[in-house]
């Protein structure tokens, strides 16, 4: 296994959102597409998801309707709402600006002072 | 937010269903990350088990899941509960002494709320009842504070007093009702035709009565009551325009009243015209009101009592101008006075019901001492519990809710018990004569009541849950552990506040049972007056002679006469009189009479006087004493000569240094020439009338019964044995004469006097009850705080016997604690009580606010039941042995 991150506090949601945009999944199905679109960088503490998932639900951000898994068993499957796309967007974009303006931070160097 | 709360809504709707959703959830992602396990060749238990760790715990991420459903609020309630329910089933006598304590507080208030309730608080059952009222004339410096109105000021007033919207009169009365041989005496009103427009609530099948119908010729029509129509002709549709005979006259029916129709406490049955001739509304009948006709009235919208009052004042002056009588009634004090309807019907009860709710709301403050006193004391058993939780990290809102959960849980099953108590309590209440009270005939205990009730227990609940709350959050943690560990005592702060609870506790109890005293002996005082008579082994029935079958006096005469000489013929039946109004009878009307010779001094007015027409040997069978002269006797109903018989107050007031006998009164307020003129024959002693407790020297004239021209009598009949048994045989006699006649309102003239104590029995009766449950829970509260005293000190008291410390001294200084505590409350008490006494004088009979006796008697049964309550626990401290008490740390 390659090296991990620590996911930062607040971008879990912003992670969930994008995982369950690209396909309806089931809540090990979200663990494992970050997992994977992350480049094996991401590793989510399994226990945590889940409460992240009741909340998003509870907000209406994502939908969940039970249907059969890829083995054949019950599992509950989540997909983006409405109001889910237009937040990851937003979330999206906010972190863009911010880590692009981090980066630049970070590259400044003392003739720019 | 709205779906938010609908999706929580939906969660707490199916909670079985998201709670197997999510394990069945959670325990797919585990199973399949070990399948994925498994796959990558880890052995299928060793998967497992690696799943499992890497999940975390189970429980945790599901309580996580149900916060983030906003589910947590709920669970939290619900584990606080469980803990609550948990906590009182540890100490099962506190939980059962505070919920008995909390059922019969909550009760008594409950019950003596249901009276307030619709005596004084629920409206009159009509459209906006606020704007009826009632006008009434007074003439107070004649001796009457109160005198109805006359049809007279009706008609006046009719249409001529802006502030009205609609005026009416009305009359209470009796009538015989029914075919010969099966008749019923029914009570009714004779109503004005405006009477149910005033009211805005009229008969729901038929009509109201017409201008028309007010004439004797012309009054042959009748509305029914609900009831009444139900009773009597079985809910019949088609009842309009059937024959209903009233006095022996035949009349139609022309409409029925709606189920909701109570005119105040009016237990008419039906309802007929108030007919009347020309010459009954003349000027001069206009003071003629004699408290049997009665005025109601609808302010118009917008329109004030006092519009309303000077509005009748300025019509009143303008009639005075041209009336002979209005000089008279000037010094006389006349006036008419505009009231609230409602409020004026109630008024006399008020106070007794805002004495008596003050009561029981100090019974409720004194269980509600007594159970923070308890829960301190249960609070600084858990005190190292609690400390030890909070040093775990449990937060001060955890601490709080779960307190405020505990007290209102415990306030609210004391609240659900007190419902039962309070239905009860209502029972007692109609025992002692509270559906006899105006409007107490609508007392019921409902579900209204029954929410007020249970929200009264929440609000306890948080307000028992205040001192506890503040009891567990003043110490630091770190102390509580100290504190106890070390055995040492409680915090001064709360031993004080225990202390003080104790000592208001008895300072409360005190009052209640001063208060008591009051009551009762002010009704022991009431029924040691003297009627003026005998009251034993005296019968009393009530006969109307209908007119039509008695035009006038003499056949009324001639009836009498034959009832009084069966009566005095039948066996256990030794004399018997008429009267036309008992004693004590609920109707003390005054009437006027003219003295011949006596002017008025100035400032003087014509006085009203008790008038009774009375035949038979009326005197003897009561018993009254004689002062001069003779007594009225059957005879003297035939006799040519025109006599008459005076009160002591009476010969007092016209005659005070001479005798009475010889001298000419005329009925009525005018002189008239001398053959109306009724010489004086006797003076008897005073009889009460208006009840035991008047002490008005009204004065009192006694007529020939010849004289009387109303159609109502009273029959008194002296018997050997218990007056109760001879009621079938009176009615038996009077129908022999007279089959359609029935006898009414049979009682003993002692049960008269009894009923006319009710008002001053049953307080006094419930005070009692009050201050003996407050008694005994003072009792259980000394009890607890000294015994607690005990359990906390007995470290201390080891050591000091071991040290050579007699019990007898142990036991003194527990002893005096409670002297100590017993000495404030009483202090206080008596202040409270002084107050208290001074706010019910206008309630008592012949007692001082203050009276030293009750006093010093409700401090001694204070020091015996509070002394008593120590000698347990003093008793158990002197018998501690020093040995255990040290080996217990």
């Amino acid at each position: 296994m390659g090296k991990t991150a620590d996911v930062l506090p607040g971008t879990l949601d912003m992670l969930i959102l994008k995982a369950v945009s690209l396909k309806p999944l089931h809540g090990y199905g979200v663990l494992q597409r970050i997992h994977q679109i992350s480049g094996d960088a991401i590793e989510i503490p399994q226990g945590s998801l889940y409460p992240a998932l009741y909340r998003l639900e509870h907000q209406d951000l994502i939908a969940a309707e039970w249907g059969q898994s890829e083995n054949n068993r019950r599992a509950k499957y989540y997909t983006l709402t409405a109001a889910g796309r237009r937040r990851l967007r937003e979330e999206a974009a906010g972190w863009n600006r911010l880590a692009s303006a981090i980066a630049a931070a970070l590259n400044a160097t003392s003739e720019e002072v | 937010m709205l779906k938010r709360l609908r999706s929580l809504f939906r969660v707490l709707a199916s909670r079985r269903d998201f709670e197997a959703g999510m394990t069945e959830e959670l325990r797919f992602h585990i199973e399949q990350y070990a399948g994925d396990l498994v796959r990558s060749g880890v052995p299928r238990e060793e998967a497992a088990r690696r799943a499992r760790i890497a999940f975390g715990s189970l429980e945790s991420v599901k309580g996580d899941c149900r916060e983030a459903r906003g589910l947590h609020p709920f669970d939290e309630l619900l584990r606080e509960l469980t803990y609550a329910v948990r906590l009182l089933r540890k100490t099962p006598g506190f939980t059962v002494t505070a919920l008995l304590t909390l059922a019969v507080c909550l009760g008594a208030n409950l019950s003596i709320f249901a009276v307030i309730d619709s005596v004084l608080l629920r409206p009159l059952p009509f459209p906006e009842p606020e704007r009826l009222v009632t006008v009434f004339n007074t003439y107070p410096k004649a001796g009457v504070d109160r005198d109805g109105s006359s049809l007279t000021n009706y008609y006046e007033r009719r249409g001529r007093i802006p502030a009205f919207a609609a005026i009416s009169i009305y009359r209470y009365g009796t009538a015989i009702i029914g075919e010969a041989g099966s008749t019923e005496r029914e009570l009714i009103s004779r109503v004005s035709p405006d009477f149910f427009s005033t009211l805005g609530l009229g008969p729901v099948m038929g009509r109201a009565f017409t201008e028309q119908e007010t004439t004797y010729q012309t009054d042959s029509v009748a509305i029914l009551t609900d009831a009444y129509w139900r009773q009597r002709y079985q809910a019949d549709p088609r009842v309009l325009g059937r024959q209903v005979r009233v006095d022996g006259l035949p009349k139609t029916v022309i409409g029925v009243l709606p189920p909701g129709f109570h005119f105040l406490s009016s237990q008419a049955r039906l309802y007929l015209p108030l007919a009347s001739r020309a010459e009954d509304h003349t000027p001069l009948q206009r003071h003629s009101g004699g408290n049997v006709t009665q005025m109601i009235a609808r302010l118009k919208p917008g329109a004030t009592l006092a519009q309303a009052q000077s509005q009748i004042d300025i019509q009143n002056a303008a009639l005075e101008l041209d009336d002979p009588q209005a000089k008279m009634m000037a010094d006389a004090g006349f006036r008419s006075i505009v009231v609230q309807l409602h409020a004026d019907h109630v008024a006399a009860i008020r106070p007794t019901l805002l004495l008596l709710q003050a009561g029981v709301l100090t019974l409720l403050l004194i269980g509600g001492v007594n159970l923070v006193n308890l829960l301190l004391i249960r609070a600084s058993s858990r005190v190292k519990e609690l400390a030890v939780r909070q040093a775990l990290g449990a937060s001060r809102r955890h601490v709080v809710s779960e307190i405020v959960v505990e007290t209102t849980l415990l306030t609210l099953i004391g609240g659900l018990l007190g419902l039962a108590v309070g239905a009860a309590g209502i029972h007692l209440l109609g025992v002692l004569g509270a559906d006899r009270l105006p409007l107490g005939g609508r007392i019921a205990f409902d579900a209204r009541l029954a929410l007020v009730a249970l929200m009264a227990a929440v609000v306890m609940g948080i307000v028992l849950a205040v001192p506890i709350a503040w009891f567990n959050l003043r110490r630091h943690p770190g102390n509580g552990l100290r504190s106890e560990s070390r055995g040492g005592t409680s915090g001064h702060a709360v031993q004080i506040l225990r202390h003080s609870f104790i000592v208001s506790q008895i300072a409360l109890a005190f009052m209640l049972l001063a208060g008591a005293g009051l009551l009762g002996l002010s009704l022991k005082r009431a029924m040691a007056v003297s009627p003026g008579f005998q009251p034993d082994h005296i019968l009393t029935g009530q006969i109307l002679l209908p007119s039509k079958h008695y035009p006038n006096g003499a056949d009324r005469l001639a009836f009498v006469e034959k009832l009084m000489d069966r009566i005095d013929r039948a066996p256990g039946l030794l004399s018997s009189g008429v009267v036309s109004n008992v004693p004590l009878s609920g109707n003390s009307g005054k009437s006027s009479a003219t003295v011949k010779g006596h002017i008025l001094r100035p400032g003087e007015s014509p006085r009203g006087h008790y008038s009774y027409w009375v035949g038979g040997d009326y005197f003897g069978v009561l018993d009254v004493s004689l002062r001069a002269g003779r007594f009225l006797t059957g005879g003297d109903s035939r006799r040519a000569q025109r006599v008459c018989v005076v009160d002591e107050d009476f010969a007092r007031y016209y005659w005070p240094d001479s005798s009475a006998l010889g001298r000419h009164i005329f009925e009525g307020s005018d002189q008239r020439d001398d053959a109306e003129a009724f010489t004086v024959v006797g003076v008897v002693g005073r009889v009460k009338q208006a009840g035991l407790t008047d002490d008005t020297a009204q004065g009192a004239i006694y007529y020939p019964y010849i004289f009387r021209d109303a159609s109502d009598i009273f029959v008194v009949a002296r018997t050997s044995l218990s007056p109760e048994t001879f009621g079938l045989t009176l009615q038996k006699l009077v129908r022999q004469i007279d089959p359609d006649l029935p006898v009414n309102d049979l009682r003993s003239m002692e049960t008269r006097i009894a009923d006319s104590l009710v008002t001053r029995r049953s307080p006094a009766l419930l005070a009692g009850l009050f201050s003996g449950i407050a008694l005994l829970l003072t009792a259980i509260g000394t009890y607890g705080v000294l015994s607690y005293a005990v359990a906390q000190r007995r470290r201390e008291i080891g050591v000091r016997m071991a040290l050579g410390a007699r019990p007898e001294q142990i036991r003194g200084q527990f002893f005096s604690l409670a002297v100590r505590l017993l000495a404030g409350g009483t202090t206080l008490g008596v202040i409270g009580a002084s107050l208290a006494g001074r706010a019910m004088q206008a309630l008592l009979f012949h007692v001082p606010s203050l009276d030293f006796a009750i006093l010093a008697g409700a401090a001694g049964v204070m020091g015996v039941v509070s002394l008593a309550a120590c000698l347990l626990p003093s008793h158990r401290a002197a018998r501690i042995s020093p040995m255990e008490a040290l080996a217990e740390e």
